[in-house]
């Protein structure tokens, strides 16, 4: 544990989990390369990700909002959308943040180096300096790859064509489009489905599933679906894309699916978001002289620790395996470091908490109800609907839910749903609840400030009870 | 951060010579660890006029780190308790003083009562070792006033050794099994050492500060009651010792699980400095979906990996099973008190040099048959007196019944190996001389004689010696014996042989003559009582009809058990074989 201190350490790419990784191993006394492509660490998360992307989302929630202020007796004028000035802005953001960690990198002596990297062997790295200039092999001790994960394309439905975008070409914002066909109706999809809809876009979003966000389960789906089905101009579920064609106009896209009328089947969009899913970087150059191994889906296999078959080498992040999330990616990062200074640890999370930033939003953690019956096991469902919540009611948010899923044996928490106006705050509760194993009772016994939508995890714990003050629910 | 290691790691606050010149007045709050100034105390547990002695708790204090109970360095009556619940208290404070202190100084004790301990750990739970102790006290041993001395158990793989921080206990205490005594710090973790004995603790033979080997005396009793022998469910006729109940035991448990040996006795892994590579689990099981979250807080966990502690094998004492840190405290040390009580071998090995000295070393542990064999085959040296007799049969004729029989036996399936042709010939002499075919109860004094005859075929396999057992050679032919004894080194290298198949051996066969060799001493399996080794068969000029002649010679080792056969027996017996190898019609005849 103490000789690793001096350990030479290379990070390949610059995310969350890079840069958590590298900075980590940095405090411990390692002597960290940090290889990115970018000028600055941050990755898609901050490049092209979450980062632009939340931005985008907050302007949408505004004009939703100002919208809706209708109702309670406020008029704005029509919106007049500055596109220059908003994807500005947007940059901006994303030039500090990246900019802050370019600093936080040299306070911390983490070389970085703005380039590609290559295996030679399991220790040393060809950094081709894509900024600099030059070529370098270098060699480590250990080497972490956090290459992340890029969007997914289905091959039958490739297209040359600057009317099809990515999530990254859409991030962009080249201009509104008056229609836009969303395929994909995963988180992705339905938030940049949003932001271009609240901007004045016509959008039509097709699921090849029955329902949104496949994997969520279907009641917290519900207000959102509602809510998409006025700011949308078609939810179109079950559907699939036959094929586009790139025209003068637009994109002829053919859709096939019981819900398509026979009228619709032919459609033209100006541009078509393709936001199917997104598929792991492993393609790295010279992998195949080191052990590592990469499974069917393209994700390197990893164990406890984030060490793969070569045991020079861990994986962290995206490349690593599900869930595709920055969060995780970071912890993964610290617990790779740690394990690399000689500390017995794993990654080991109870809960990784996942959200969807749409409006409502939607965030869950620990088990679902979905897995719950997929594996027979006996929970019982709290909910707390927000219509009984003061909060909600003053936001005029009434169609939240707030649901705990308990081991009705040992009262314990297993599980967290929230739907609603920033359900993404509030479920951080529920992780740490299930990371401390809370019982119920322990939910509802803390004191949570009134009047805040935090409110709503502690009356539905006492809904467990039968005990709920805002709402009346006797015990069964 | 590693609070478990704070918490138990030694202070090293040493008062000042002239607070040793005054004797035990007066009782002030120790240093209670790093960076620890002061704290609340939230329960008082000593009153005036009460006597106190040296370890008792005197309260309970929360400091910013956790809840601590502070253990008083004097002993003596209490006069006055100077300060109450609630109150905050600083390092250094009187906090009571002391009338007839006795000679226990402030001083030293100082080093002991800076031992914050986390308080649930230790009363809040006896260890379950302590509920059997009334039944064990009545025993009637417990009337006799030996003198019992307590030694360092086992405390888990590859730990020998530990450094005494803390020491729990003192002359004229009485301690009872199970009891917390001391707290040793290995490689691994601080671990408390709970006693396997009752009784008055006469002389403490250790100091803090020391290191402490696994078998070393650390106290000795006063009308002491060693830890009676544990496990006596399954005892069967023949007496058995420690090792080989403990055998027993596990072949026992195996056989329950419906395991193979391979399968409830792991093989060796290298002990590389990284952790094995594993699949991955699911990533979706992994964020808590599939398998059952495990009900502890994250810093729980890290705790538990980092002391070895299976967090899963944890009994969680909070609400809704959840598990604190106590209670993987408490799982560890439990695991200790059950080390403690399997029987070990009572020679302490020599201390080894440091290698590292004259070069490069790598440890790997010892773990699966490995052990296994070590274990007994030092417990079968050291039980039986052996003397090994050597022989020589001539096997030319035999040669040439063997290379003409080898294909009847291969269409049964096997090989006709001296090894095969071995068993059959021993078989028979086993019933001539019934000796052989016995073990020793030195307990009852008595020789039992066993009427079936089963022969362990030594099986040399990638992991080490296995022995495989052939049931009833002497109702078998050869063909039948090599068929079968094909097919058990066959399951032998394949990892696939059973408990069952290695068990009710009365005789051991070892063949080396594959490798070479002209004669080695094998060592009796215990607890049987002689083993016949055969080396290489050679060429070798013979005096026959008056003129040397080639002959094939196979050199025959007999190894046996003194106490029960004399050379002469040994020399007869191995003879007879000779014979029978030499003239195999003998079989037929005596056989």
């Amino acid at each position: 544990m103490s000789n690793t201190s001096n350990l030479r350490v290379a990070v390949i790419g610059g995310g969350p989990g890079g840069y958590a990784a590298a900075f980590l191993a940095a405090d411990l006394g390692m002597k960290v390369t940090l290889i990115d492509p970018e000028a600055n660490p941050g990755g898609v998360c901050l490049y092209r990700g979450c980062i632009p992307s939340k931005a985008l989302l907050h302007v949408a929630k505004l004009l939703e909002e100002a919208e809706q202020a209708k109702n309670w007796g406020i008029e704005f004028g029509e919106p007049k959308i500055d596109l220059n000035k908003l994807r500005g802005w947007k940059e901006s953001i994303v030039k500090k943040l990246t900019g802050g960690l370019g600093q936080l990198s040299k306070q911390r002596a983490v070389q970085f180096v703005q380039g590609k990297a290559a295996f030679v062997n399991s220790t040393t790295l060809k950094i081709t300096k894509t900024a600099a200039g030059g070529e370098e092999n270098l060699t480590f001790d250990r080497i972490i790859i956090a290459t992340g994960s890029r969007p997914t394309v289905v091959p039958s439905l490739k297209l040359d064509s600057p009317r099809l975008m990515d999530s990254t070409g859409a991030l962009d914002l080249p201009d509104i489009p008056k229609t836009l066909l969303v395929i994909g109706g995963g988180y992705i999809g339905l938030e940049l489905g949003s932001v271009y809809a609240t901007l004045g876009a016509k959008v039509t979003c097709v699921e090849m599933m029955p329902g949104l966000l496949p994997g969520a389960d279907r009641d917290l789906v519900l207000p959102l679906h509602k809510r998409l089905e006025k700011l949308f101009s078609a939810i179109l579920l079950n559907t699939t894309v036959k094929s586009l064609k790139d025209e003068k106009t637009g994109i002829r896209v053919t859709l096939e699916g019981p819900a398509v009328k026979e009228k619709e089947q032919v459609q033209m969009f100006d541009r078509v978001l393709m936001s199917v899913g997104r598929r792991p970087n492993s393609e790295i150059p010279g992998l195949d002289q080191t052990k590592v191994k990469v499974n069917q889906k393209g994700f390197i296999e990893i164990n406890e620790q984030r060490q793969t078959a070569d045991p020079t080498i861990y994986a962290i992040g995206d490349v690593a395996g599900e869930p595709m999330l920055a969060h995780k990616a970071m912890h993964e990062g610290r617990t790779a470091v740690e394990a690399i200074a000689g500390h017995k640890v794993a990654f080991e999370p109870n809960a990784i908490p996942a959200v969807v930033f749409t409006d409502p939003e939607i965030a869950w953690a620990g088990l679902t109800e979905t897995q719950a019956k997929e594996q027979g096991r006996e929970i019982t469902v709290a909910k707390f609907p927000w219509a009984a919540s003061g909060r909600a009611i003053t936001l005029d948010r009434p169609e939240g839910l707030t649901k705990l899923l308990i081991d009705p044996k040992t009262e314990r928490v297993l599980g967290v749903g929230i739907v609603g106006a920033g359900a993404g705050e509030l479920i951080a509760e529920g992780v740490l609840a299930i990371e401390m194993c809370a019982l119920a009772a322990d939910v509802g016994m803390t004191i949570h400030p009134h009047p805040t939508l935090s409110e709503t995890m502690m009356e539905s714990a006492e809904i467990f009870y039968g005990q709920a003050t805002d709402i009346y629910r006797p015990k069964r | 951060m590693d609070l478990w290691r704070e918490l138990a790691a030694p202070q090293t606050g040493l008062k000042s010579a002239k607070d040793k010149e005054r004797m035990a007045t007066e009782f002030k709050l120790p240093e209670l660890g790093e960076n620890i100034e002061s704290g609340d105390l939230v329960r008082l547990m000593i009153k005036p006029g009460a006597s106190i002695s040296e370890g008792e708790p005197v309260m309970e204090l929360e400091t910013d780190k956790a809840v601590v109970e502070v253990p008083s360095s004097v002993t003596g009556t209490i006069g006055e308790v100077r300060v109450k619940e609630g109150d905050k208290l600083r390092v250094g404070q009187v906090i009571f003083t002391v009338e007839n202190g006795t000679g226990t100084g402030a001083a030293p004790a100082s080093k002991t009562a800076a031992q914050p301990r986390a308080v649930p750990a230790v009363p809040a739970k006896p260890a379950p070792a302590a509920a059997p102790q009334p039944e064990r006290r009545a025993t009637p041993t417990a009337s006799e006033a030996t003198a019992s001395e307590f030694k360092l158990p086992e405390l888990g793989e590859n730990i020998d050794s530990g450094d005494l921080v803390r020491l729990m206990i003192s002359p004229g205490a009485t301690v009872s099994e199970g009891q917390p005594i001391m707290e040793l710090e290995t490689d691994k973790a601080v671990v408390e050492v709970p006693s396997s004995v009752s009784g008055v603790v006469r002389e403490i033979k250790v100091k803090e500060g020391q290191k402490v080997k696994v078998g070393e005396v650390i106290f000795t009793l006063e009308g002491g009651v060693a830890a009676v022998e544990p496990a006596r469910r399954h005892e069967p006729v023949e007496h058995i010792s420690g090792q080989q109940a403990a055998r027993l035991a596990f072949q026992l448990a195996m056989r329950a699980e419906g395991k193979t040996e391979e399968q409830a006795l792991p093989p060796d892994r290298p002990q590389a400095a990284t952790p094995a590579f594993s699949m991955p689990v699911q990533l979706g099981k992994v964020a808590g979906t599939d398998r059952d979250p495990v009900p502890a807080a994250p810093h729980v966990r890290r705790l538990a990996r980092e002391i070895g502690v299976d967090i899963r094998s944890a009994q969680g004492s909070g609400p809704g099973g959840r598990i604190s840190e106590d209670d993987v405290k408490l799982c560890a040390k439990n695991t200790l008190a059950a080390a403690a009580q399997t029987p070990r071998g009572t020679f302490a090995e020599p201390e080894l040099p440091d290698f590292a000295k004259w070069g490069k070393t790598e440890r790997v542990s010892m773990r699966g048959v490995r052990r296994k064999t070590a274990e007994h085959l030092r417990q079968a040296w050291n039980t039986i007196p052996h003397v090994t007799q050597q022989d020589r049969a001539d096997i030319t004729e035999l040669e040439q019944l063997r290379a003409r029989f080898a294909p009847r036996a291969e269409e049964a399936g096997g090989k006709m190996t001296v090894t095969a042709i071995a068993l059959k010939v021993c078989a028979s002499a086993l019933k001539v001389f019934p000796q052989f075919n016995a073990s020793i109860d030195m307990g009852k004094e008595e020789i039992i004689y066993k009427q079936y005859i089963g022969i362990g075929v030594a099986v040399d396999t990638d992991r080490g010696l296995l022995v495989p057992v052939i049931r009833d050679v002497d109702k078998k032919n050869i063909v039948e014996l090599a068929a079968e004894m094909t097919q058990l080194s066959k399951k032998a290298r394949d990892r696939k042989l059973t408990p069952e198949e290695m068990e009710g051996g009365t005789f051991t066969i070892t063949n080396l003559g594959g490798i070479g060799g002209t004669g080695f001493s094998p060592i009796v399996n215990h607890p049987e009582v002689a083993i016949l080794g055969l080396s290489r068969s050679r060429m070798e000029p013979e005096w026959v009809n008056n003129k040397f002649e080639p002959r094939l010679i196979l050199p025959l080792s007999l190894s046996y058990d003194h106490r029960l056969i004399d050379g002469a027996d040994a020399a007869r017996f191995l003879r007879w074989i000779a014979e029978a190898f030499e003239q195999p019609f003998l079989l037929s005849v005596q056989g």
